[in-house]
């Protein structure tokens, strides 16, 4: 057991560190903070992706033939560290990045590789995930969304529901049935489609939000090149089981960290310039403790992450054990926001816009965003069966 | 960077929960570790080089850290060992941290081979876990040190060669550690009761109790190795509630996938189900906490203080929710004395509010958090 830094890695994190501060707006985070506007927020996180990609910082842990720099895990927990240290934004390709990428990697052919992996990194090319469907929710396996095969071509039709990012993507990774004949985990197959092929279209969906991230999605007699089948046909099941092992896993989850602990230590901030009555509103116990609370558990989320980074380098398989760390987050993440709204006390109701809106409503809608994170990459209720099931051995 | 512990640490960790066996404790209501056992307990830990562990080469001992030895501690949560052990594991650390070289030489190679006891007395009734508040004082009549105060809940101290205990020095000397011997004349044990039976705990009165120089860890007041002692404390305390949760976690899915109910095993019902991955998930979130701590502890990392009382909150409310999970999924079996449940249930109840409870602790961390966002508070 060892965190310190070997003189390398202390190179990389000046390196980094010099990096941001050329690269990110004077006053950042301070002063300066990403557009209120969803669209505006949209192209600006892909402009910040383009310009980490040509500074050589995205996607660092990729080969390097595919546009990453091969980075150790070491530089990856020092890169999340340093990202929010400095309040550096996230990028818009997310799904692109931790699951298409990850996916292919693992299961995709050499040339689907060469083909999709750099663009991912570049930013030109957007993904979206296409698995959910409206009657195939916790019970993924049951999807409907029909691909036939006709020659050198998959012809796919029927909807699919949440798929987050769609109105800004290029590509879309579907999961699809293949063969209705065989059982419902067996007949499913893993696509790769152009968004620009004739016959999708796309209905956004407004969350609580006010947001506009999901949408619905709809595939009418959809012609997809059999090329872009990732791994084998009907074996589409195993290949989500990976996606959704890297959805749920700790490179997700590092990510994430940064973004809470980046609203936490505002939080920290904003409170301790509040005032109530003679006091500071930090100067209150019970406000003390429940940001205690928040601080213990948003760093817990980042030792979960590096424990388990280290056991898959040490070559133990990634499984059912993700939904552990997916299940702590998502709550310890919803405990935060409270606590955020909480600690604001009386001007807690008062939105973004208001010239007294503390931080700006940025926890408001902390706080509606986080309802979802217990139900979005498996309900919490889906995560606890796995837990209990294939980690813990109890009975079906 | 690596947060994994290497082949040697499993491998101490195999070897110290072979010789204790790994039996659920307390079964029968029997009390754990009592009487002949107990015995027989101090010799085998001391044969597997527990004592040794944290002694420098020099003294006789391994040279290691608490890195090493934070599975091994884990392993005392799960089988309720007695807090003598790790008593004399935190003094260890403090004597080699902050004792000077006649009582490194003295003590050390005595305690390496388990020959020495040595038990903390911090705690007192009115300052609580607040070091500044308390009443216990060493005062100079020029020559001569005269220890006097009372400490409460001093674990095992009846079996202890020497009390390590915390006191002021007055006149802004602030406040530091010093040596007493047990059966020193003015020294007062009293057993007290408690909640966890399966360890004794005395109240500790000092009247005027004669204190040699040399008896002053480290020769003078020193704040900082009582800091010291505190935070290794509570660090253990906390890979020991790890310890007791995890056991508490195993026993509780091994009796639900063999009680039935309604014609089914209980472990397929989802309302048990979704109880055990709660608790499966706080124990490995504690996992993370007090390994951390661990290392912390052992490197003098930056976030010491943070990391130490991240861990004593949290796998204190962890220790508490297994337990009273554990409980709840076993049902009526698990109310009963003769199961031995309620034993985890005790223990980590005391070690809850040893050393700080959470609310203690999490004050720590925001102040910690404060200082470091350079936010004034």
């Amino acid at each position: 057991m060892d965190f310190s830094f070997s003189p390398e890695e202390l190179k990389f994190r000046n390196d980094l560190r010099q990096w941001l501060i050329d690269s990110l707006p004077a006053g950042w985070g301070k002063t300066v903070f990403e557009p209120a506007d969803e669209d505006d927020r949209a192209h600006f996180r892909l402009e910040w992706e383009r310009k980490l990609f040509k500074g050589g910082w995205n996607g660092i842990n990729w080969p390097k033939k595919y546009g990453g720099r091969g980075a150790t895990l070491v530089e990856q927990a020092i890169f999340a560290q340093e990202m929010a240290i400095a309040r550096a934004p996230e990028g818009l390709n997310i799904i692109g990045r931790n699951l298409a990428g990850t996916t292919l990697l693992k299961h995709g052919t050499e040339a689907q590789r060469e083909r999709f992996l750099p663009k991912i990194l570049s930013g030109d090319e957007v993904w979206c995930q296409g698995f959910s469907e409206p009657n195939a929710g916790s019970d993924l396996a049951s999807i409907r969304c029909l691909a036939v095969r006709d020659g050198e071509h998959f012809v796919v039709n029927g909807q699919k529901i949440w798929t987050s990012f769609a109105q800004y993507a290029q590509w879309c990774f579907l999961l699809v049935r293949t063969d209705p004949t065989l059982p419902k985990h067996q007949g499913i197959s893993f696509l790769l489609v152009d968004m620009k092929t004739k016959g999708i279209s796309m209905r956004p969906l407004k969350q609580i939000s006010g947001e506009n991230e999901f949408n619905e999605t709809f595939f009418d007699e959809v012609r997809v090149p059999v090329a872009n089948l990732v791994g084998g046909l009907n074996d589409g099941w195993r290949i989500a089981m990976t996606t959704l092992a890297y959805e749920r896993g700790p490179e997700d989850g590092l990510g994430r960290q940064i973004r809470f602990k980046q609203d936490l230590e505002r939080l920290l901030d904003t409170v301790s310039k509040l005032r109530r009555g003679p006091a500071s509103a930090m100067d209150d116990p019970v406000i003390r403790d429940k940001l205690a609370r928040s601080i213990v558990e948003i760093e817990i989320m980042r030792l979960n992450c590096l424990r388990s980074f280290s056991q898959a380098i040490h070559g133990k398989p990634r499984g059912a054990e993700a939904s552990m760390l997916k299940l702590y987050w998502s709550h310890a993440a919803q405990n935060l926001y409270e606590t955020a709204l909480e600690a604001l006390g009386p001007l807690a109701p008062i939105a973004g816009g208001d010239p007294l809106s503390p931080a700006d409503g940025r926890y408001q809608l902390g706080f509606l965003s986080s309802r979802a994170f217990t139900i979005y990459s498996g309900t919490s209720e889906i995560q606890r069966n796995i837990i209990a099931e294939r980690v813990l051995g109890l009975p079906k | 960077m690596n947060f994994d512990f290497n082949e040697e640490q499993y491998a101490f960790r195999d070897s110290v929960r072979g010789f204790l066996g790994d039996r659920p404790a307390g079964v029968g209501g029997a009390l754990p570790w009592a009487g002949e056992s107990a015995r027989q307990l101090w010799s085998g830990i001391a044969e597997l080089g527990v004592f040794s562990a944290l002694v420098p080469e020099e003294f006789g001992g391994l040279g290691l850290t608490f890195v090493d030895l934070a599975l091994v501690l884990e392993e005392f949560g799960r089988a309720l060992v007695p807090p003598s052990v790790v008593e004399t594991l935190v003094a260890t650390d403090a004597i080699v941290r902050h004792g000077s070289a006649d009582q490194k030489q003295s003590m050390l190679p005595r305690i390496a081979t388990g020959q020495l006891r040595l038990a903390c007395a911090i705690i007192e009734q009115v300052a609580g876990y607040d070091m500044a508040e308390m009443g216990t004082a060493v005062v100079s009549d020029g020559r001569d040190y005269r220890l006097d105060g009372s400490k409460i809940l001093v674990p095992e101290a009846a079996n202890a060669d020497f009390l390590l205990v915390a006191a002021g020095f007055g006149g802004g000397r602030g406040n530091g550690l010093v040596f007493v011997e047990r059966t020193h004349s003015g020294v007062e044990l009293r057993e007290q009761r408690t909640l966890d039976p399966a360890s004794a705990y005395h109240e500790a009165v000092f009247r005027h109790v004669a204190i040699p120089r040399e008896n002053i860890l480290s020769g003078e007041p020193s704040s900082d190795a009582l800091q010291r002692l505190f935070d290794a404390s509570a660090t253990a305390a906390g890979a020991l509630m790890t310890g007791v949760a995890g056991k508490v976690l195993e026993t509780s899915v091994e009796y639900v996938k063999q009680r039935s109910q309604f014609g089914k095993l209980v472990g397929s019902f989802q309302a048990i189900k979704h109880r055990c991955a709660d608790m499966a998930v706080a124990v490995d979130s504690s996992r993370s906490a007090a390994y951390y701590a661990a290392w912390s502890l052992a490197s003098g990392a930056a976030d010491l203080t943070k990391a130490v009382s991240i861990a004593k909150s949290f796998c204190g409310d962890t220790a508490r929710f297994v337990c009273n999970e554990g409980i709840q999924v076993h049902g009526g079996i698990g109310f009963t004395w003769d199961l031995g449940l309620h034993f985890y249930l005790r223990r980590a109840k005391l070690l809850e509010y040893s050393y700080g409870d959470s609310t203690y602790h999490r004050e720590r961390v925001i102040r910690e958090a404060l200082r470091e966002l350079g936010t004034a508070d």
